[in-house]
């Protein structure tokens, strides 16, 4: 080095700034594709009103991911529902990326949004960003996740994890006739709600002493990791009766396997979310229930508080409010659409 | 005196070549225990979880295990083509997925506006275009490296995101769900290409063992193969002995595009239903497969035999990891360490081959003939 030492510096310089410049490229790429995907409608005439009062003006929609149907029903359900009210929308995602919702929120404070209704990345990374959002004078929304502060979100609206997964758990005793061996597969270890859907199943199947658990699995959220983790328990062991799994795209691999099997018939399997495609393989005869998390109902919950907010000042009576879930078997998955009931 | 001098010079001698070619034995020995270091990881593999559970070591265990093992495997052999070149292929988790909602998009019906019909193609139909979609994509990888002179790693990146992006915008980010097609519409047959069991194996496992084959003979008996490894090894040497170095480079991306399509469609069709998030991550996996086998990601050095053997371990390990029922987050360690390991013992061996080729080439050059 030290016989070159321009060119050993020139090197080290390019080197330190080459990471640099290619972060900004990829910063500016990804802020300039999440504006142009924001989809921005413009509604009202007159967005320059001062808040309070009337509707009208932008509000911000930040989801996680669009590739998960279920965000993309939130995402829908309070970009319809905002614009029937009258207001912009900007929808964008974070994919659960807390530095990305970070950008997003600025982004939301800099057009000097009237709320953002947010699906955060994070319980305890969000709320820096959202106190944020709070302090620039714009009230945020929470759906779907909670944050662990109260006190800074206008309101929390979640669906009742806990109590649907009871729902499902229920249902899955009774349908099994309170006894059998079942394999539970459970979602991405990380993700708060494979917890509580977790143990809210275990809380209502841990009082039947004839049911047998005798395999838990993660397969994190994954059709297809579902598939082959539940082909090599079947391996181990054909004396199932039952698999009760954290979502439907993974209740859904637990199908495949298990009609590659020829087990299908024989076996019954339960997801949570309420997806369509489980909604078909319950009017399939191939799932037996799914609980349905109204993702639609909590987002446009969401937007009527924060136009109430808006035009009249008045803050949602609860921070912190629960959207009960509903159990979907064969007897009513006619009554569903996406993510909603008809 | 002159003959006793050169009496005693040539016993010298003797004796130095004697021990160069017995510290080349030596070394020969050690080379092919590092040789076989990946078979034997996996026959301890399969010993241990043997041992430990009583459904591993039965044949439909195995067979299931090795159906499992060959969507990795057919990424990974496409994948050892580009890392033989001395590239990488970053994009064939994406274009896995890319295929697979391209197969469901055509099995749900082309709408032909012009003629105001939609057309269902048959199966054969669906899975020549997905092939082809996947090389188009491995040829876009191709002509950005060759042509454009991107870094592989970056322009695969790059086309990881584009691949993926493009899924979720055909698919609007939903399920292709009930891909088994329509007895009315003349399009079943799709589930068999995953859960089909020619001669009582499925059809993935044929499928991978054909590729093997294909990939071998392209390997070792075409002009093809020895263009790849001279590329790799030294591209500028290669380019002045006349090999079409531009050529190899970009037909190695697209055979690797279509390895990942047929992927991709061995995976949609045993869950008969196409996501476009499939195959995330799945191009590391193929990586570790490649390495783990032994080749060189600097390139010229690698395989079949040696993916394959990676593929295995791979896919053994985390198959018995469930079986004997280890914590994932456990498998996920585990796997890490066998990746490290597996290269810490190549640059052993590598170390090996070439004191090896040193005493070798000792003993040789004195021996007196």
């Amino acid at each position: 080095m030290s016989r070159f030492p321009v060119r050993g510096r020139r090197g080290r310089r390019i080197a330190a700034v080459a990471p640099l410049l290619v972060g900004a490229l990829f910063m500016t790429a990804c802020g300039g594709s999440s504006d142009t995907s924001a989809t921005s409608t413009k509604k009202s005439s007159d967005s320059s009103s001062p808040a309070g009062e009337e509707a009208g003006g932008l509000i911000a929609i930040i989801t996680p991911s669009p590739d998960n149907p279920f965000f993309k029903a939130e995402a829908d359900a309070s970009k319809a529902k905002a614009e029937e009210l009258g207001y912009e929308t900007s929808v964008a995602s974070h994919d659960d990326d807390v530095n990305k919702q970070s950008e997003l929120i600025d982004a939301a404070i800099s057009r000097k949004a009237k709320a953002i209704i947010l699906d955060n990345a994070g319980a305890d990374a969000s709320i820096g960003p959202i106190q944020k959002a709070v302090d620039a004078g714009i009230p945020v929304f929470l759906i779907d996740r909670e944050i662990n502060q109260t006190g800074i979100a206008s309101a929390q609206i979640v669906s009742n994890n806990a109590q649907g997964a009871q729902l499902g758990a229920q249902s899955f005793v009774e349908a099994m006739g309170e006894k059998g061996n079942y394999v539970e597969l459970v979602g991405k270890e990380s993700d708060t709600n494979a917890g509580v859907r977790s143990g809210g199943y275990n809380d209502v199947i841990s009082q039947y002493p004839n049911m047998k658990r005798v395999v838990q699995e993660t397969a994190n959220w994954d059709q297809q990791e579902a598939f082959t983790k539940m082909e090599t328990i079947l391996q181990r062991n054909r004396d199932i009766q039952g698999v009760i799994a954290g979502n439907d795209t993974m209740a859904l691999g637990a199908v495949a396997a298990l009609k590659a099997a020829g087990l299908i018939k024989k076996v019954l399997v339960v997801g949570f979310d309420g997806s369509p495609d489980a909604i078909a393989a319950i009017k399939a005869g191939e799932m037996h229930a799914t609980v349905l998390q109204p993702a639609g109902g909590g987002a446009e919950e969401a937007v009527m508080q924060a136009d109430k907010l808006i035009r009249t000042g008045e803050k949602p009576a609860e921070e912190k409010q629960s959207i009960d879930c509903e159990l979907i078997t064969k007897d009513n998955a006619d009554e569903f659409g996406v993510f909603a009931r008809l | 005196m002159t003959v006793d001098t050169n009496v005693a010079r040539t016993e010298t001698a003797d004796a130095e070549v004697q021990e160069a070619a017995a510290r080349a034995r030596r070394l020969f020995v050690l080379n092919l225990v590092f040789e076989a270091r990946a078979f034997i990881a996996l026959a301890v593999l399969i010993a241990v979880f043997g041992f430990l559970s009583d459904s591993f070591l039965t044949v439909t265990n195995l067979i299931t295990m090795t159906k499992h093992v060959a969507i990795n495997a057919v990424l990974a052999l496409g994948m050892l083509l580009v890392i033989l070149k001395g590239g990488i292929d970053l994009s064939v988790g994406s274009i896995l997925g890319l295929s697979g909602v391209v197969a469901g998009e055509l099995l749900g019906g082309v709408r032909l506006d012009i003629f105001g019909v939609v057309a269902y193609p048959p199966v054969w139909v669906v899975v020549i275009i997905c092939l082809g979609v996947g090389t188009a994509a491995g040829l876009v990888n191709g002509i950005l490296v060759t042509r454009f002179k991107v870094a592989p790693f970056i322009a695969t990146l790059g086309t990881l995101y584009i691949a993926r992006g493009i899924a979720l915008l055909m698919s609007n980010g939903q399920t292709y769900p009930r891909l088994g097609g329509d007895p009315s519409l003349d399009n079943t047959g799709f589930g068999w290409i995953g859960t089909g069991r020619p001669l009582g194996l499925p059809t993935s496992i044929w499928f991978m063992m054909v590729l093997a084959l294909a990939v071998t003979l392209l390997l070792t008996k075409t002009p093809f193969g020895r263009w790849l490894y001279a590329t790799g090894g030294n591209e500028r040497a290669a380019e002045l002995s006349g090999v079409p170095v531009l050529r190899v480079k970009t037909l190695v991306y697209m055979i690797s595009g279509a390895c990942a399509a047929a992927s991709g469609l061995i995976i949609a069709s045993e869950l008969t239903s196409a996501a476009p998030q499939a195959g995330e991550t799945f191009e590391l996996n193929a990586i570790a497969a490649v390495v783990i086998g032994g080749a060189a990601l600097s390139g010229g050095r690698g395989t079949v035999r040696g993916t394959l053997v990676g593929a295995f371990v791979i896919g053994f390990l985390a198959d018995g990891l469930v079986i004997v029922g280890v914590s994932t987050f456990w498998q996920i360690l585990i796997k890490g360490a066998v990746i490290i390991l597996a290269v810490v013992l190549d640059q052993g061996q590598q170390r090996f081959q070439r004191r090896g080729a040193a005493a070798a080439a000792v003993a040789a050059s004195r021996r007196p003939d």
